[in-house]
């Protein structure tokens, strides 16, 4: 049985957002919404989470750390990314430095957007990250026992 | 026994005169191995003993050790002139007037000590020492020195003296264990001070001349108290029998207050003891090898040997015992402070020797058979993590250019072998389950078991303890950083120089692991041959475990560390900008690049050597000062301070 | 057979696999409680009381990856020296080899996070070995006076007390409380890593570490738990098995006391730290051990 979906710990990061998102992110990981019922903790550090919540879009500056980010988590990962900029760029998607959503940088696995993005999205989103989760965890379990 | 004393001699001479490289090295191999063996075997033939005293006596060896007395004031004087170093100079001619006083007393020839060697456990110990471990830093030297001259050719190579002297000192070592007759003591004492004087100097140029000069100031000083104490001995005791001079004093402990008080002020100095730890710092300019022979089997080591040898009538000495407890305790402590300042492996090395040794002295203070069962294993197990992590340091720096601990940032990769070899000694110096905390948990106990608990030392202890765990961790931290994959310099090292770290580290283990053996074999002998009773300090049985924990530690450390790893490499984490992850650059906010480094703390403001130093220094004064004043005073019956152990 | 059952190492043995087994579960009941009662004291509902269960079944799931092949090596001989430490402990043997050997854990971890060479791992591994340094004298002392108050450094010395020895050890106890908020990681002392979500060090000590070796770490702070609390409860036990429970009911006061401050205090620096451990060490136990020595 994969535990991955009963503590599910989340890294923040804005890409490129006007902040209007994270605040929203922020707002959902606050006492409030209470998100520590479900296991879910935000840490500060990639080699601890299992969801990257992404927020605002990417640029020619930021991908790198996208992509770093990214690629320090350990698998199994899940990838949201939270309001309309981090799933296509959104106002911003001509800007001359932009390149667009999250998804031109790393794999994204759920989209959840809004402009900004309500917390309710956000919470809703990680749910459905969790059963991603889930399955990545037991095909890893599957290629672990295989090799 | 002889042997022991006369061959180093020969090596010595023979060494003096030889001027061709190859030559010395066959000749250190094999005087090296020959007094190791033999005293492996001196320790076999005595292992256990209670103490045995020969009937022996020669005119001759007063004559040669007055001789040598004169000698070591007017070589001293000599070069104090030549340098204009007035107060050597002046200490100097004291002490040769002192020496003709002495002379001119004819004690000697009144009373002839009928016995003048002996062999007792922990001579039996401190020969094992000396005969192993310095031997052992005597075949490192002979790598180290190669290097030293390549690395500095503006030093004169002066080699033939280095060598005769450190045999010399090997064997004025010998002469200060086993002799029972208080003159030749004092002549192996003397012998000691003058053969590190000339080793600290080797380089002549400023700096060591100084530091030459601070130690031999400081040590003729102890010289000259312990010269008082045999005058004295002379005119009041009318004996110069060690051993007579000890059941003596605890028949009548007046009578011996004041050569107990000038002795224990000696051995102060010699154990470079606050105020006097300066000149053990300043030493660390010398060649590392002189470094780690000073550290760990010799001369401060014959300072607090003379120290446990009369452990007993600190018991019933309350002025001197008071002295050694403070100034120990007061040392131990805010050496272990001061060490945390320093990122000079040399200095901080240094400062936890003055540290140790103060516990020593400490022990010796307290006296009582707990103590002393404390301070031989912290002897013990501080002479082979010293030495060994003093050639480490000596190997290290020759490699990667620096003795500074930053410097040593991932030596675990760029000197693999060696790196595991620092890290066990550091291990063995501070942290349980090896020898250095165990005997510092019988130091704890015995302080606790004293007839009255020794609370201030306890204190001392405790607050030392955590500094001492700062201090070693940190340098154990930046040893073992793995990152990248740089180059492994390791490939240059001497053999002579493996020879000599391998062999400590063996030893280190060895002791770790067969503690409770060495407990039983050695230590207890010693003790029940003084008290006639021996109380168990730490049970067999804690013994054990940390001797089954020493063991899994060593496995760890040589065989799991640095096997390649099934898991997935992946980079540090570097707030994801990371321009180089290897090498720890990352892009910063201007597009350039910077690399991240972290540096220990020093807390120079808390434990730097200008708050600390000088408060050490004027309290420790003051207790000599007092213990002197006092001391006198009650001899004369004028003031007797209370019953011993209040502290 | 007598001999055996009662030869210290057996007992050593028995106490260590036994405190292996039962201490990782109690730790982490206690480490559910704890985020339970915190989420209450802040409004909350919070998490299932098995939470720090799954968090690390979640770790051991994931994927094997290192910095560098040694760090696992190094926080998993910490794991087993906590194991050793809470099996002295708790098979009634020397206190001191206790302390020395959490000591010796405590540095396995703290090479760890320096082997990494990550700046945030080293800063967290620099105030780890400060926070062991600020808290070593009390916890020294806890056990000199231990000693004085019992005439043994043997635990099981307490069940032959008439009283509870925090009475005669008020001042040493309270300089063990004090340091308790460092030895549990709780703010204001939480310099080294912090179980809340952002510190200005990233993660800390534990910032390099993931998968199974940072499971092994939040087993061992389970362990840590479990023996410092054990600590506490040896103060307040004497007679016999029955006063266990006054000890484990007292521990468990110090517990919440430990939680409340916890929730309301910010972090300090650490030089407060360092002063106000040492001089609540030096004062309190320094004053309680001389006033033992001399009556």
């Amino acid at each position: 049985m994969p535990f991955a979906s009963k503590s599910p710990w989340v890294i923040h990061y804005d890409a490129s957002s006007c902040n209007g998102c994270d605040i929203e992110v922020l707002a959902a990981l606050c006492p409030g919404y209470d998100v520590e019922r479900f296991g879910i903790i935000n840490t500060g550090n990639p080699k601890h989470a299992d969801i990257f919540l992404v927020t605002g879009s990417v640029n020619e500056r930021n991908i790198k750390v996208v992509q770093e980010i990214y690629n320090q988590m350990v698998e199994p990962k899940v990838v949201i990314a939270c309001g309309v900029c981090a799933c296509s760029g959104g106002i911003f998607h001509d800007c001359y430095n932009v390149i667009g959503g999250v998804d031109q940088a790393i794999p994204v696995d759920v989209y959840a957007p809004g402009c900004a993005v309500r917390p309710e999205a956000i919470i809703d989103a990680v749910v459905q990250g969790i059963g991603i989760l889930d399955e990545k965890s037991k095909a890893l379990a599957a290629k672990k026992k295989g090799a | 026994m002889g042997f022991l004393l006369l061959f180093p001699l020969a090596v010595a001479a023979v060494l003096a005169v030889v001027r061709n490289s190859a030559f010395r090295r066959v000749v250190v191999y094999a005087g090296a191995i020959v007094i190791a063996v033999a005293s492996i075997a001196f320790v076999a033939m005595h292992i256990g003993t209670y103490g045995e005293y020969y009937d022996f006596e020669s005119e001759i060896v007063n004559i040669v050790c007055t001789i040598v007395d004169f000698l070591i004031g007017f070589i001293v004087a000599f070069l104090a002139w030549r340098y204009k170093k007035w107060m050597a100079l002046t200490l100097a001619c004291v002490q040769i007037a002192l020496t003709a006083v002495f002379v001119a007393g004819g004690w000697e020839a009144m009373y002839p000590v009928a016995q003048s060697l002996y062999v007792d456990s922990l001579s039996v110990l401190m020969a094992a020492i000396i005969g192993v471990v310095g031997t052992g830093i005597g075949v490192y030297a002979l790598g180290y020195m190669d290097d030293h001259h390549s690395a500095h050719p503006a030093i004169k190579d002066r080699r033939p003296r280095f060598f005769a002297l450190f045999f010399v000192f090997l064997s004025a070592m010998f002469l200060i264990v086993f002799s029972n007759n208080m003159v030749w003591l004092f002549t192996g004492w003397e012998v000691t001070t003058v053969c590190s004087f000339l080793l600290i100097g080797y380089d002549q140029n400023q700096i060591s001349v100084t530091n030459a000069f601070r130690q031999i100031v400081m040590n003729m000083l102890g010289g000259i108290a312990f010269c008082c104490a045999l005058i004295y001995c002379g005119v009041a005791m009318k004996t110069f029998d060690y051993s007579e001079f000890i059941s003596a004093g605890m028949v009548d402990p007046l009578l011996v207050v004041v050569p107990l008080v000038c002795l224990s002020f000696a051995g102060i100095t010699k154990a470079a003891q606050m105020p006097f730890h300066t000149w053990l710092l300043g030493a660390m300019v010398a060649p590392t090898p002189t470094s780690a022979l000073l550290h760990s089997s010799t001369m401060v080591k014959a300072g607090v040997f003379i120290l446990l040898k009369m452990a007993p009538l600190y018991t019933v000495n309350f002025v001197p015992s008071v002295m050694l407890v403070l100034i120990g305790g007061i040392t131990f402590c805010l050496c272990s402070f001061l060490a945390i300042s320093q990122s000079n492996a040399k200095r901080v090395l240094a400062y936890s020797t003055i540290a140790n040794l103060g516990l020593i002295v400490a022990c010796a203070g307290v006296g009582t058979p707990e103590a002393v069962w404390a301070g031989m294993f912290l002897i013990l197990f501080h002479a082979v993590a010293k030495s060994l992590l003093f050639m480490c340091v000596g190997t290290a720096e020759h490699h990667i250019g620096s003795r500074d601990i930053e410097s040593m940032d991932g030596l675990f990769q760029t000197m693999p072998r060696l790196a595991r070899y620092m890290m066990l000694g550091i291990m063995v110096m501070f942290i349980a389950p090896f020898g250095m905390l165990i005997a510092k948990w019988g130091t704890l106990v015995s302080f606790l078991d004293a007839p009255t608990p020794h609370v201030v030392l306890i204190l001392l202890l405790a607050f030392g303890s955590g500094a001492t765990f700062l201090f070693w961790a940190k340098w154990l931290g930046k040893l073992s950083g793995i990152a990248g994959n740089p180059d492994d310099v390791e490939t240059t090292v001497h053999s002579s120089e493996w020879i000599g770290t391998g062999l400590m580290v063996a030893l280190s283990i060895l002791c770790c692991i067969a503690m409770p053996a060495i407990s039983d074999f050695v230590v207890r002998p010693y003790i029940e041959g003084v008290w006639g009773e021996f109380l168990t300090v730490l049970s067999s049985d804690n013994l054990w475990i940390s001797s089954i924990c020493s063991i899994f530690v060593v496995c760890v450390l040589f065989g799991a560390l640095g096997r390649p790893s099934k898991k997935k490499h992946v980079g540090i984490y570097l707030s994801g900008i990371s321009a180089d992850n290897d090498a720890h650059v990352f892009r910063n906010s201007m597009s350039g690049t910077t690399t991240a480094s972290a540096r220990n703390w020093y807390m120079e403001s808390l434990f730097g050597e200008q708050a600390i130093d000088p408060v050490g220094t004027v309290v420790c004064i003051g207790i000599i000062v007092g213990a002197f004043i006092v001391g006198i005073l009650s001899s004369q019956g004028i003031f007797i301070p209370g019953i011993p152990g209040l502290m | 057979m007598n001999s055996i059952i009662s030869n210290p190492i057996f007992l050593v043995v028995i106490g260590t696999i036994g405190f292996a087994i039962c201490a990782p579960v109690i730790g982490c009941l206690l480490a559910g409680l704890e985020r339970k009662i915190s989420a209450r004291m802040q409004g909350r509902v919070g998490p299932s009381i098995l939470q720090p269960y799954y968090d690390v079944r979640k770790l051991i799931e994931k994927d094997d990856v290192s910095v560098n092949g040694a760090d696992g090596i190094y926080v998993s001989c910490a794991l087993i020296f906590a194991f050793l430490a809470g099996g002295i402990f708790y098979s009634g043997q020397n206190l001191l080899l206790c302390v020395f050997v959490i000591t010796l854990s405590v540095l396995f971890f703290i090479i760890a996070a320096y082997s990494t060479r990550s700046p945030y791992a080293e800063i967290g591994a620099h105030r780890e070995t400060m926070q062991v340094m600020a808290y070593e004298p009390a916890v020294l002392l806890m056990a000199v006076g231990f000693y004085q108050a019992t005439g043994t450094f043997n635990v099981g010395g307490v069940f032959f007390m008439n009283g509870p020895i925090v009475v005669p050890l008020i001042g040493v106890f309270i300089a063990l409380a004090f340091v308790l908020t460092i030895k549990l990681r709780k703010s204001p002392f939480d310099l080294s890593y912090s179980h809340h979500g952002h510190q200005e060090i990233v993660k800390g000590i534990t910032t390099e570490m993931s998968g199974k070796t940072l499971a092994q770490v939040e087993i061992m702070h389970w362990c840590e738990t479990v023996l410092f609390l054990g600590w506490v409860g040896m103060f307040f036990v004497w007679g016999g098995p029955v006063f266990l429970l006054v000890g484990l009911a007292c521990a468990l006061v110090i517990w919440f006391l430990e939680i409340w401050i916890d929730n309301n205090f910010a972090r300090v620096k650490w030089q407060s730290m360092l002063r106000w451990s040492w001089i609540v060490a030096l004062v309190a136990g320094g004053i309680n051990i001389a006033v033992l020595a001399f009556i």
